[in-house]
């Protein structure tokens, strides 16, 4: 994948969108304070604030039923808050107000017995484009990702991951200033997982916002600059990827080894398997007390590592005791 | 004010409908079956009219007896017949074959039966006997007679024409009740053929998972109000497809069909009528529309959402079981609840206004309520199927929805 694929093509008709009011680069993009929601009587999020600063990829994290995609819910203006602020570029977010939007919900689809590239057009004259523009585009778009003669296919008629490239089309058309991914590698093959981190990615590169939803928590280290962990309707942790690790604690020691590994009042064994393990840090000492208590109690290491816990350590750790079976997000609503 | 992408929304759903190979043949279906109805009439129509010329320049010949003594003799030749001289012997010969056939007038031809006996010549040409035994009598009655409009009088072959006065203004009888009805025939045209479509336009962004994608590019209100404008362009459409046919069997055809020769400068158009029909009209269809959308928006399938649009055409067409009520006595009950009650409303009232039987006050009120009633159920439609279409695969209760849109 090239950058060209996800940069502005020469064919958009840049004077047909509608320009996002100019706003200093230090305000946040997204904006939300004391954000709460109730489904009558339940109450999905208590008390929810963060920002989201311009240019910046954001991790939204939490389990099943935390109310992640209800805040992009309200967020987008699908659902109406019951209390606190949510704004984009400054207010609240409604479709005609031109602002860049590019959103892969959680629950996707296209109009399934249209063409590809009428269903392209039409978002795309919905996004701003002129009807020239916003076929130009499909056609472009379609080529490099190996769809060319597929334009004029109904999309039923295409694969799951041909429909999934489609998807992807048509979130990033008219070149969005902000990218909300819900769960986006959600049912995506390997090819188009590799060609969704292209295009965040890509987007980075040209300025966007990205704001993802996700349990993937490689992605989230490998593509976040921030991160909020939402819990219970709270904010759990909100900060840099390296903040909230810092946060949750000691450092960790990953441990490659053959014996019996002991008890001790230095750590705790979080992760036991038969030649791999780690082990937490409880109390302040220094990694290579830890490496000596283990030789002398026999157990032969063949590889030991200190570092800050994964995301997935935390994210076990945070959500451990809740069940995050399941997928719909509003199930718990 | 215009609204955000409404003009992308009805082209995409017009040009989108009109492209589809189905909506075509659906719609033209009924014009070619009318076609072929129209050119099957027409071509047996000028069968039987040759078949008739040709029997009408075969003279049929037969005896014939009369008892009444009002038989012109010379009129019976020329017709080909001959008296007969015994009627048992006439009756014989027709039975052997000897002879076509064998008419036997009575004494009292007005309380006694003529009697006709022929060669049977199958069930359609039989009649021919029949008829002209009856010719041959009505022409010596002519004859006996000896005035052409005394007779013409006599069969009553006249014309009368009435004028009746409403508010001292000539009413138009049923040449005035044409022009309002036809909006009566566009609702049901518009509800039979298109509500299914209404239903299943909006049930198509719930089932396809698209609805979130939608919902951040443009408004609800303009996607719905987008969906029903085009529904209507597309009625309009197939309305001219239907009638088509029908204008142009009418203009080239008109004898081949027996079609009435309607004189269109006849036809009386009350201003007030037009306007008060064109007004239930639209109220109607937007109450019927905004409620096929809010069911749409509630279910999960088009499957379930197709009993919902069942009961819908019930009730269109409950208020025509009252149709004989409505011209005799449209104030009674029943006609007065199916007046007022809303879904039976558009039809009822639609059919009292082209009838002239809907008062001012009547209209004014079933109006505003149409139009008031319409508004809360497009506004309604249009919150369940923000918060009821992307609960997807579920059924939406009404609690649901207002708890989501309360926050």
């Amino acid at each position: 994948m090239t950058s060209s694929l996800l940069t502005p093509s020469d064919t958009l008709d840049r004077q047909a969108r509608p320009a996002a009011a100019a706003r200093p680069d230090s305000e946040p993009l997204v904006h939300i304070s004391n954000f709460r929601m109730d489904f009558g009587r339940t109450t999905v999020i208590r008390d929810l604030s963060f920002d989201i600063n311009r240019g910046e990829t954001f991790g939204f994290l939490g389990s099943n039923g935390s109310g992640k995609t209800t805040t992009i819910r309200a967020l987008l203006g699908i659902y109406q808050a019951t209390a606190g602020v949510l704004h984009i570029n400054g207010r609240p977010f409604a479709p005609e107000d031109g602002a860049r939007l590019g959103y892969l919900p959680e629950e996707r689809g296209l109009y399934k017995k249209e063409s590809v590239i009428d269903v392209m057009t039409y978002f795309g004259r919905l996004k701003g484009l002129s009807k020239a523009a916003a076929v130009a585009w499909s056609h472009e778009y379609l080529e490099r990702v190996a769809l060319g003669d597929k334009a004029k296919v109904r999309l039923d008629k295409l694969s799951g991951g041909q429909q999934q490239k489609v998807q992807l089309g048509v979130t990033i058309m008219n070149d969005p200033e902000l990218l909300i991914l819900d769960e986006p590698t959600k049912g995506f093959d390997p090819v188009n997982r590799k060609l969704l981190m292209d295009i965040i990615e890509d987007q980075k590169r040209a300025g966007a916002t990205v704001l993802m939803v996700t349990h993937q928590m490689e992605e989230v280290e490998r593509l976040c600059d921030r991160v909020v962990l939402l819990k219970n309707g709270e904010v759990e942790a909100y900060g840099t990827v390296e903040a909230v690790q810092d946060q949750y604690g000691g450092t960790v020691v990953r441990l490659q080894y053959s014996g019996e590994i002991p008890a001790s009042r230095h750590y705790t064994v979080t992760r036991r398997e038969s030649t791999y393990a780690e082990l937490t840090v409880t109390a302040p000492v220094d990694e290579a007390l830890i490496l000596r208590e283990l030789m002398d109690a026999g157990v032969i290491v063949r590889g030991f590592t200190a570092g800050r816990p994964s995301l997935d350590d935390i994210f076990v750790a945070v959500y451990g005791d809740q069940n995050t079976a399941g997928t719909d997000e509003t199930a718990g609503e | 004010m215009a609204r955000h992408n409404l003009g992308t929304v009805i082209s995409f759903e017009v040009t989108r409908t009109f492209k589809k190979k189905q909506f075509w043949l659906t719609t033209l279906l009924v014009p070619v079956i009318l076609g072929i109805v129209i050119a099957l009439i027409v071509i047996s129509n000028t069968t039987t009219e040759s078949k008739v010329d040709s029997q009408k320049d075969a003279t049929l010949r037969f005896t014939y007896s009369d008892a009444s003594g009002r038989i012109d003799p010379t009129l019976a030749a020329a017709f080909g017949g001959t008296v007969a001289a015994d009627e048992a012997q006439a009756v014989a010969d027709v039975k052997s074959g000897k002879s076509a056939a064998y008419f036997a007038y009575p004494a009292k031809p007005t309380k006694q039966a003529t009697m006709v006996y022929g060669a049977d010549l199958g069930i359609f040409d039989n009649g021919k006997y029949s008829s002209v035994a009856t010719k041959l009598m009505v022409a010596s009655a002519q004859a006996e007679i000896g005035d052409q409009t005394l007779t013409g009088l006599a069969r009553g072959s006249f014309q009368v024409d009435a004028i009746t006065y409403k508010d001292g203004a000539v009413s138009g009888g049923f040449l005035g009740a044409v022009a309002p009805l036809l909006f009566l025939l566009i609702f049901y045209v518009v509800i039979v053929m298109l509500g299914n479509q209404m239903l299943t336009s909006t049930l198509e962004e719930k089932e396809n998972r698209v609805t979130e994608m939608i919902l951040t590019t443009l408004n609800p209100t303009t996607l719905i109000t987008g969906k029903i404008i085009s529904l209507f362009i597309i009625g309009i459409v197939q309305m001219v497809v239907f009638i088509l046919p029908v204008l142009v069997g009418y203009l080239f055809f008109r004898t081949s069909l027996s079609l009435p020769d309607v004189d269109l400068s006849q036809l009386i158009v009350n201003p007030g009528q037009m306007v008060v029909g064109a007004l239930l009209l639209i109220g109607g269809f937007t109450l019927f529309m905004g409620t096929l959308v809010a069911a749409g928006a509630i279910m999960p399938t088009a499957k379930e959402a197709s009993q919902v649009f069942g009961i819908m055409m019930a009730l269109v067409f409950v208020p025509l079981y009252a149709a004989s009520l409505v011209v005799s006595d449209p104030h009674a009950l029943i006609v007065q609840l199916f007046t007022f009650f809303p879904y039976s409303a558009p039809v009822t009232a639609m059919l009292r206004n082209g009838l002239g039987s809907l008062s001012p006050v009547e209209s004014g009120i079933v109006i505003a309520e149409l139009f008031i009633l319409g508004g809360i159920v497009l506004r309604l439609a249009v919150q369940l199927f923000r918060y009821g279409s992307v609960e997807y695969s579920k059924k939406v209760s009404l609690r649901t929805v207002f708890a989501r849109s309360r926050g």
